[in-house]
């Protein structure tokens, strides 16, 4: 269902900038628990399948 | 999901709105009435402050996130400035001459360290380091190259042609680094410290007859873009693994 999908699909999908999807996705922003969740509905799958601890760099 | 999309997003109405004012105060300021620069305040600081106030909602969390941080730079930076130069007047009133210019360094001081937060939260530190010598270097460039064609009459062929030749030898470095930013983060972020250095051994205060607060100025805004590229990249070359 997702094949072909575009940042800017989904940002405008979740009603973000493109470039808030690709910070994401190059781990330089983490996003509201708002935005996690509007982004899991996208993908239908539960939230901790996108986002996972990085216990590591944590204080970012 | 790939990256690739025909379809951009303009920029938004408010930036080009602000933009436009900062153009308009800058020219107003420079051919009207030097009072008028408050017109480029109104596009540097009037969005912020809207939002603020929550009467302008254009941001997603992400940019408004880079905002505040990027704000908080700019406090943490012009603030300490500001407190430099203030101790500095206070205590060498008689031999720093109190000129408007000192502002203008606090508020370089500011806007470079939002600037620069702003760059780095959204690009990366290697982007952001590419982009910022490539400016640089272009500026750099377009300086020579008045500076030859403004000179063109009174020197011979031979000259304008070493001159050139010149301008090329101190830019060309400048367009290598950019490159090698995104290849070498750390070995390009020890160079750009060592040209850091270099700059300030140049544009030493006190060392020729400009004001303290010319020399800063033009120490702030040579050699603070190339030492915090460097030390961004240095930072990005330590967290991210080795050079390659």
């Amino acid at each position: 269902m997702l094949d072909g999908m575009t940042q800017q699909d989904l940002a405008d999908r979740v009603g973000v900038t493109r470039q808030t999807i690709l910070s994401i996705e190059r781990g330089r922003y983490n996003p509201s628990v708002g935005l996690a969740l509007l982004l899991a509905e996208v993908f239908d799958v539960p939230v901790e399948v996108l986002f996972e601890i990085d216990r590591e760099n944590s204080h970012d | 999901m790939t990256e690739g999309s025909t379809k951009r997003s303009l920029p938004a109405l408010s930036g080009l709105v602000a933009g436009g004012l900062v153009i308009l105060g800058v020219a107003l300021f420079m051919f009207v009435h030097k009072g008028l620069l408050v017109v480029a305040g109104l596009g540097t600081f009037g969005p912020g402050i809207l939002r603020e106030l929550g009467w302008l909602n254009d941001q997603d969390e992400f940019q408004r996130e880079a905002a505040h941080r990027a704000g908080y730079h700019a406090y943490l930076v012009g603030g300490f400035v500001a407190l430099l130069v203030y101790a500095a007047l206070e205590v060498w009133e008689a031999q720093l001459q109190a000129s408007s210019e000192w502002v203008l360094l606090v508020l370089v001081a500011l806007w470079l360290a939002w600037l620069f937060s702003s760059l780095m939260k959204f690009w990366g530190a290697r982007r952001t380091a590419s982009t910022v010598l490539l400016v640089f270097g272009s500026f750099w460039a377009v300086f020579a190259i008045a500076t030859i064609i403004t000179e063109a009459g009174s020197v011979d062929a031979g000259d304008a042609i070493l001159g050139v030749l010149a301008s090329l030898g101190i830019v060309g470095p400048f367009f290598l680094l950019a490159w090698t930013a995104h290849r070498m983060p750390r070995v390009t972020g020890i160079l750009l410290l060592v040209v850091s250095v270099v700059f300030v051994m140049a544009f030493k205060p006190g060392a020729g007859t400009q004001r303290w607060s010319t020399t800063l100025l033009t120490d702030a805004l040579l050699i603070v873009p190339l030492a915090a590229s460097g030390i961004a990249l240095l930072r990005e070359g330590a967290v991210g693994g080795q050079d390659m």
